[in-house]
C-alpha cells in the first residue's frame, strides 16, 4: 500500500507582527512541521507497519520550505522518502491553489492509495486543503480520523461524529484529515535524525504537473486588526500574593463581574 | 464564468441550517437549499423560507452524506450561483471542498461577516488563526464560504422538494456506529469561566482548579492541549478557536499562556483575569488583571478571597 502524508511547512501565526492596520508580517516567523501534522505522520506510519506500506511525506510551497533542516524535519518522523513542490509562484497561494497542486503531486507520485492529512494548519487553520485535495483527485474524503486499518483492498476508518464513533469502509482511494489527537506522535531521536539524511527526497516542477493558472477570483477589500477587548492589563503586586488576591477580589466585586 | 443572481446553500445531512440561510438569503435574489441526505433532512429545509430545495435522493444504508460530493460539485457548477454558503463542519468541508474542485473557487471558511457591493459578495474573515480580520471581494465566480450552521428553522410554507439523480457515488459505508454519553456543557452562557491549561502539573490537581471555579461560582474550562493530548478535561470543554467561544463577565485563565488560537475564544469576556508564572506569557498582554506567579500558591489565596467576598 502507498501512503502518502501531506503536511505543511509553516509559521506560527504567535511569531507573526501584526500592524495596527491589520497587515501581518511573517519575515521574523520561522517555518516548522506544521502543529498537527505529526499526529498524521505517526498515523501513516502505524497503517504502513501493519501492512507492509511504504509512507510518502509530500509537501507544497514557496522555495524557501526547502531546506536541508526542513527535509530532515520530515524524512525523521517515519517517512520512506519525500516529494516535494517549492516554487515562489506559490507564495500565498490559497488553498485551492495549494490542492490543486497536491493533487498534480499526487497523480505523480501515482498508485497512491491513501492520503493522510493533519487536522487543520498552524498558519492558516481552515480544516479545507486536503478535503478540496480530495475532491480534486475524485477520492472521498474524510474528517475527524482517529484510527485507520486496511482491510484486504478496503481501508477501515474510525471518525468522530456528534456524539460518538463511526467505523466507515473506504471502497477506493481516500483523503483522510487526522483529529488532533488521533496518535501521540514519536520524537524523533538521534538515529532517525542520522537516518533521514540516507532517505530519498525528490523535488517536482510546478511546470510540469501541469496545474490550471491562477484564477484571480478574489481581490482583497481591507484588513483589520481583530479587537481584543481593550484590556485594562493591571498587574497586581506579586510580592504579597494575599494582599493581590484582595486588590484583585475587590475590583471585581465593584465592577459587577464577581 | 458568468454566474446568476441566486444564493444556494449546501445541506449536508443536518436540519441546523438557522445560520447558512441567514448568511445567504441577503445575497441573492432566491434561495436554493441543496441537500444531501436524508428525506427528512430535504422536509425541514424546505419548511424553511427558501425559494426551492434541490434534493438527492434517500441514501442507502449506511451510505454517509460524504459520498455525495461528486454529485454536489456538478450540481453547483451546473447552477454557478452568486454564492455558495455551507456548514463549518467535518462533513460540511468535504461538500464544500467538491463545490471548489467543480467550480475552482477559494473556500471562503470562518467568515463572520458577508455582504453584497453590487452584485459582488464581500466576505469578512480571520485569517492566520485569529490573528487579523480581512475582508475579501469576491470577482469572478461563484462566492464559496463555510458558516456555522446555526439551529433549525421552521414556521415557512412548505415548498416542493425537487429530487435529482445524483450519479454515482463514493464507495463508502458506515459499518457501525458508538454512541458516547456526553455531558453537554454549555460555556457559552456562563457569567464566570475559569480556564485551565498546561501549568497545571497532574490531573489531580485539577481539584485546585475546581475549587477556585467553585468559589466563583463559575463553570470549568481548559485550553486544548489539557482536553486533547492528555485527556484530563472532556473535549467540549476547551476553549478556542477549534473549541468553544464564550462571552462570559469574567474569564480566569490559570497557567495558559495566552496563545492566539485559545484568546480567540475567550477575547468577548468583560474582565479577564491571568495566572501566570512567566512574566513576559503573551496572556499578560491581553488581560485586565495579571498575577505574576505559581498557581498553586496563587489559585488557593484566589479560591479563599473569592468565597469570602460572595458569601
Ligand atoms: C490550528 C490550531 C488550532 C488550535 N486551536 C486551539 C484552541 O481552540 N484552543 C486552545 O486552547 N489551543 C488551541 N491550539 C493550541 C495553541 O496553539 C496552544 O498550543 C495552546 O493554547 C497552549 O495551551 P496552554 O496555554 O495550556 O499551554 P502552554 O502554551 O504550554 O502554556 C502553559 C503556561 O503555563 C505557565 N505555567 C507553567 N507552570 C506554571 C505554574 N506552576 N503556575 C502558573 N503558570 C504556570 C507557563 O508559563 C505557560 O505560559 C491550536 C493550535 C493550532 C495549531
Ligand atoms: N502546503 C501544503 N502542503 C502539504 N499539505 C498541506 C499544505 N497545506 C495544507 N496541507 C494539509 O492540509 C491540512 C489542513 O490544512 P488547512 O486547510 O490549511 O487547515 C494540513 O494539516 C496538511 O495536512
Amino acid at each position: 500500500m502507498k501512503i502518502v502524508v501531506a503536511y505543511k511547512w509553516a509559521a506560527n501565526p504567535q511569531d507573526a507582527e501584526v500592524g495596527p492596520d491589520g497587515t501581518v508580517d511573517w519575515s521574523r516567523a520561522k517555518g516548522a512541521v506544521s502543529e498537527y501534522d505529526p499526529v498524521a505522520f505517526e498515523l501513516a506510519r502505524v497503517l504502513a507497519d501493519t501492512c507492509a506500506g511504504e509512507v510518502v511525506g509530500l509537501t507544497v510551497g514557496a522555495a524557501a520550505i526547502d531546506t536541508p533542516l526542513a527535509r530532515k524535519a520530515a524524512l525523521s518522523r517515519g517517512l520512506d522518502s519525500l516529494v516535494m513542490v517549492a516554487d515562489d509562484a506559490l507564495r500565498g497561494a490559497d488553498g485551492t491553489r495549494i490542492a490543486a497542486v497536491l493533487a498534480g503531486a499526487v497523480r505523480a507520485i501515482g498508485d497512491v492509495d491513501v492520503v493522510v492529512a493533519g487536522e487543520s494548519s498552524v498558519d492558516v487553520g481552515d480544516r479545507q486543503v486536503a478535503m478540496t485535495l480530495a475532491a480534486q483527485l475524485g477520492w472521498a474524503g474524510l474528517n475527524a480520523v482517529r484510527a485507520v486499518t486496511a482491510d484486504g483492498g478496503s481501508l477501515v476508518v474510525e471518525r468522530e461524529v456528534a456524539g460518538g464513533v463511526e467505523t466507515v469502509v473506504a471502497g477506493g482511494p481516500v483523503v483522510l484529515a487526522a483529529t488532533a489527537d488521533a496518535a501521540l506522535p514519536r520524537v524523533p531521536g538521534m538515529k532517525e535524525i542520522l537516518g533521514a539524511a540516507k532517505k530519498p527526497t525528490q523535488v517536482l516542477d510546478l511546470a510540469a504537473l501541469d496545474v490550471p493558472a491562477p484564477a484571480d477570483t478574489i481581490a482583497p477589500v481591507s484588513t483589520a486588526r481583530p479587537d481584543t477587548g481593550n484590556r485594562q492589563g493591571v498587574m497586581l503586586d506579586a510580592a504579597d500574593l494575599p494582599a493581590a488576591a484582595a486588590q484583585l477580589t475587590a475590583a471585581l466585586r465593584q465592577s459587577g463581574v464577581l | 464564468m458568468n454566474v446568476s443572481s441566486q444564493a444556494w446553500v449546501v445541506v449536508a445531512d443536518d436540519a441546523t441550517i438557522g445560520g447558512l440561510l441567514g448568511a445567504a438569503r441577503p445575497l441573492g435574489t432566491s434561495l436554493v437549499a441543496l441537500v444531501a441526505g436524508r428525506r427528512e433532512v430535504a422536509e425541514a429545509a424546505a419548511a424553511a423560507g427558501v425559494d426551492r430545495v434541490v434534493w438527492l435522493g434517500e441514501p442507502a444504508d449506511g451510505v454517509p452524506v460524504e459520498a455525495y460530493g461528486p454529485a454536489v460539485g456538478r450540481v453547483v457548477a451546473e447552477a454557478a450561483p452568486r454564492v455558495v454558503v455551507g456548514p463549518a463542519t467535518d462533513s460540511g468541508r468535504v461538500l464544500l471542498g467538491a463545490v471548489a474542485a467543480a467550480t475552482g473557487a477559494v473556500v471562503l471558511a470562518g467568515a463572520s461577516e458577508l455582504s453584497l457591493d453590487g452584485d459582488k459578495v464581500v466576505v469578512e474573515r480571520a485569517v492566520g488563526g485569529g490573528i487579523a480580520l480581512r475582508r475579501d471581494r469576491v470577482v469572478a465566480g461563484t462566492a464559496v464560504v463555510a458558516v456555522a450552521p446555526g439551529g433549525t428553522v421552521a414556521g415557512a410554507a412548505p415548498v416542493a422538494v425537487e429530487e435529482v439523480d445524483p450519479g454515482p457515488l463514493l464507495a463508502l459505508r458506515v459499518t457501525d456506529r458508538r454512541v458516547t454519553p456526553r455531558v453537554g456543557v454549555d460555556l457559552g452562557s456562563a457569567k464566570t469561566v475559569v480556564g485551565v491549561g498546561r501549568g497545571l502539573k497532574a490531573r489531580e490537581d485539577l481539584a485546585l482548579i475546581e475549587d477556585l471555579a467553585a468559589a466563583a461560582g463559575g463553570e470549568l474550562a481548559c485550553s486544548r492541549p489539557l482536553a486533547e493530548g492528555v485527556d484530563w478535561v472532556g473535549k467540549e470543554r476547551y476553549l478556542g478557536i477549534s473549541g468553544q467561544t464564550i462571552t462570559p463577565d469574567l474569564y480566569v485563565a490559570v497557567g495558559i499562556s495566552g496563545q492566539i488560537q485559545h484568546m480567540v475564544g475567550v477575547r468577548e469576556a468583560t474582565t479577564i483575569v491571568a495566572v501566570n508564572s512567566d512574566p513576559h506569557a503573551p496572556i499578560f498582554r491581553e488581560c485586565d488583571y495579571g498575577i505574576v506567579g505559581d498557581l498553586y500558591t496563587v489559585v488557593p489565596l484566589l479560591a479563599e478571597a473569592f468565597r469570602a467576598a460572595r458569601s
